[in-house]
């Protein structure tokens, strides 16, 4: 369970994420969407610790980001929606560098890595240096790297950025089942049809604030329109309706 | 022109933008590089007047040595003039990340050509226009020069500025047509440093102190031959110098030959370049944009050998390690620089080997202890220096992968520890190897001996632990190139702390070594007051290498955590 307790951060003078409540219960997969510059990464860094909010706190399965950060990391998986990495590595390096860090080592790792690899077609790529991949090939490394310590939450920003339709169908479909294994997601997405199909509960978030959340459906009466999620968006956030 | 004046503007509001940029830190900043550069400037200055005063004191050979220290300057200033644009040539035309956006615009090759010229020479210039300017204006001032010679210093350093870029910037065009713009960096790299490394052995090995011994020299004639250095009248440099002595001597009179040289090459190689550009520059962008090699990576004997060696510190430490050792193997511009590391080591026990201790006035057994003493700073500041090179840039070397550090549960105490740690143990190896291996070519005493090696280890330790916590403190994860990190603000701001503290060190033991030493040498007891002093002197360097270790490291800890991007 992923639980958002007055979540505040100010950058100079600024408030870039504006006393953020959240719930999000084990196993759900949750979209978090919203114009540019509306907070959602500056709110997925600080769920991932890589920001310190100014206020407020984040409870990850029960561990407290900013009182127990190494534990709460160790059971989240991050994919950042710019895929920087390190350039000199091999792919399978990467990998087993990511597993590390996270106090991973032994007997099965080598074959854990393999499977990711054969999972994100990068087994022919695996001993080339990094600086030679494409850039979904990068996003589809991340992706694989996110989930090498078999994470209890994906906290992930922009999936499908740089993903082909195959491998965006692949990580849909990988984010299904973990999500019924008990793993908890939580993404953010400008791709409204991919939050429409995937996630169990949306939250719009506008200015830092969230100013609207639930299923599809309560989401549709809070706006007062029916129909797809751009529709309910564009009226949520104050843009033009129709085109 | 006015699609030129556009392109060049991204630049210059950037600057501009750069210098209005907010906290007080920033002002700070600017504030401490312009001290620090005003210094560097007058001490430049003052070095070049005393020379210059002390030659045109000598009759006969005054000015013949200030005339050919001046062509030797501007051959020098010249050399580089040409490297330097070689090497931001290649980034400003082909690497830079906002060039496809110039390309993809309906700018003409020529104007984007033109203005990233432009670029390449704003960058490679200035440095050596600023720092050029203390010598030239020491030959005014010792020479009396009127108003004209300061004039002409615009005169000739234009052209001369000129046929620099256009050579460097053809050269590079040549370059990237054989090789893609990566390989060529690599290629440029590479071959700068088997030429500095060449250039140091070279002048090392003719043992210019031999300059300096009366013994060496027959007669004044041979004397004055060995001064005159062969003319290079092919040279823009001899021809900017010809034209600069002129206006400070007024002889030899009537060189309109130099000025027409000088001009007329700039001009024609400016219009060279463009009609090269012409024909080459987009070929060679379109296969700097083209897709990197594969290159597939041995895995065996390095990996191996890390895991062997990491092993008991645990899977992320090792994890961290492990990457840093392989990324700095792969990058070509990292690894090769241990070249010049070994170049440096191999001088530095050269030098100490033919010191002629025998033949000086001062007893040996003295200066061999004094020197031994003395070496203990030279060393320190070698590690300094190699510290600022590799253990400063540590923590910016993450680059934008710093995120990963960030959002994995390594934190970021183990972080900074690991590298600490990472980096100690081979400083302490080099440290301890030019110590003892100097005092051993010296036959200090023993106490001499144990002395400086424990002194140097303890100083490695703060020396490290300053190049990794101020390297936290002042990290750039943004850098297109590591080197650049070491020659940043932070990197100055090290240098300075490195070496106070290292200072400090050394002063607060010379007292006591002096008084132990002379007390040895002259068959007295140390008197007890004098042990009190010097064990006080004691305790005080090892509280100043606590305080080393312990404050940097606790900043850079403090800043790294509360790093926002």
């Amino acid at each position: 369970m992923i639980i958002l307790k007055n979540l505040t951060k100010i950058y100079r003078g600024i408030k870039a994420v504006d006393n953020l409540n959240l719930q999000i219960p084990q196993g759900t997969i949750f979209g978090f969407i919203g114009p540019n510059g509306a907070g959602k990464t500056t709110t997925i860094k600080m769920m991932t610790g890589v920001l310190r909010p100014t206020k407020g706190s984040i409870s990850i399965d029960g561990l407290d980001i900013a009182k127990e950060p190494s534990q709460a990391k160790r059971i989240i998986g991050f994919i950042p929606d710019r895929p920087f990495l390190y350039e000199k590595l091999s792919g399978i390096e990467f990998l087993r560098f990511k597993a590390g860090l996270y106090g991973m080592a032994g007997a099965g790792l080598d074959e854990d890595i393999s499977d990711l690899l054969n999972l994100f077609e990068l087994s022919d790529w695996a001993d080339e240096l990094i600086e030679s991949y494409s850039h979904g090939m990068r996003q589809r490394l991340i992706i694989a790297s996110a989930l090498i310590h078999k994470p209890r939450v994906i906290i992930v920003d922009e999936p499908m950025v740089a993903l082909d339709p195959r491998g965006a169908k692949l990580v849909k479909e990988l984010f299904k089942e973990r999500a019924t294994k008990g793993t908890t997601v939580f993404m953010s997405t400008h791709t409204l049809a991919l939050a429409q199909e995937v996630c169990q509960q949306i939250a719009i978030v506008d200015k830092g604030q969230i100013v609207a959340s639930g299923t599809s459906k309560d989401l549709e009466e809070q706006a007062g329109v029916m129909g797809d999620l751009e529709r309910i968006f564009l009226t949520i956030t104050g843009g033009p309706t129709e085109t | 022109m006015n699609i030129f004046r556009l392109l060049i503007t991204p630049r210059f509001v950037g600057f501009k933008n750069n210098l209005k940029g907010p906290g007080g830190g920033r002002r700070v900043k600017i504030l401490t590089l312009i001290v620090v550069g005003i210094l560097f400037w007058l001490v430049l200055f003052f070095l070049f007047y005393r020379v210059l005063a002390y030659f045109s004191s000598q009759e006969m050979i005054g000015d013949v040595l200030a005339r050919q220290l001046l062509a030797m300057v501007l051959l020098i200033f010249f050399s580089l003039l040409i490297f330097s644009h070689i090497v931001t040539a290649l980034s400003n035309l082909y690497l830079s990340q906002d060039l496809e956006l110039f390309h993809a615009s309906p700018a003409t090759l020529t104007e984007i050509f033109l203005s990233r010229s432009f670029y390449t020479v704003i960058d490679s210039s200035w440095m050596l226009i600023v720092f050029g300017l203390p010598v030239m204006m020491s030959y005014g001032v010792v020479y009396h020069a009127s108003l004209a010679y300061y004039l002409s210093l615009i005169y000739v350093s234009l052209p001369l500025m000129i046929i620099a870029a256009s050579l460097g910037i053809l050269i590079i065009m040549v370059l990237v047509g054989f090789f893609p713009a990566q390989r060529a960096r690599d290629i440029i790299f590479f071959l700068s440093l088997v030429v500095i490394i060449c250039l140091y052995f070279l002048f090392r090995f003719l043992r210019p102190e031999r300059l300096v011994n009366p013994d060496s020299f027959i007669s004044i004639a041979q004397y004055l031959g060995a001064l005159k250095a062969p003319d290079l009248p092919y040279l823009p440099s001899q021809w900017a110098t010809d034209l600069l002595w002129t206006r400070l001597t007024g002889y030899p009179r009537g060189q309109v030959l130099n000025d027409v040289l000088l001009w007329s090459t700039a001009l024609a190689l400016m219009v060279i370049d463009i009609w090269m550009a012409g024909l080459i520059y987009f070929r060679g962008f379109s296969k700097a944009q083209e897709a990197k090699r594969r290159t597939r990576v041995g895995r065996k004997i390095l990996e191996n050998a890390i895991s062997a060696l990491t092993r008991p510190l645990g899977p992320d430490t090792t994890s961290l390690i492990a990457k840093d050792v392989r990324t700095f193997f792969r990058d070509n511009s990292q690894w090769s620089q241990l070249l010049l590391l070994g170049a440096l080591v191999v001088v530095y026990l050269y030098n100490f080997s033919v010191l002629p201790l025998e033949r000086s006035p001062i007893k040996s057994v003295y200066l061999q202890n004094a020197l031994s003493f003395l070496n203990i700073g030279l060393a320190g500041f070698v590690i300094s220096a190699l510290s600022a090179r590799f253990i400063f840039p540590a923590v910016s070397a993450e680059g934008n992968a710093f995120w990963i550090i960030l959002s994995s549960p390594l934190s970021v105490r183990r972080f900074l520890w690991s590298k600490y740690f990472a980096y100690l143990i081979p400083m302490l190896i080099l440290a301890e190897v030019l110590i003892i291996y100097t005092n051993y070519l010296l036959r200090v005493t023993a106490f001499m001996m144990v002395l400086s090696s424990v002194t140097i280890f303890l100083l490695v330790f703060g020396i490290v632990a300053l190049g990794v916590g101020l390297g936290a403190i002042y990290p750039n994860f943004r850098h297109e190139n590591i080197a650049q990190v070491a020659t940043s603000f932070g990197g100055l701001i090290y240098m300075i702390s490195s070496s106070v503290f290292i200072a400090l060190v050394i002063v607060l033991e010379a007292g006591p070594v002096y008084t132990i030493l002379s007390a040895h040498f002259r068959g007295e007891a140390v008197t007890n007051a004098q042990w009190v002093w010097i064990t006080g002197s004691f305790i005080l360097v090892i509280f100043v290498q606590i305080v080393a270790v312990k404050k940097p490291m606790e900043a850079g800890l403090k800043s790294l955590s509360s790093y926002e991007g």
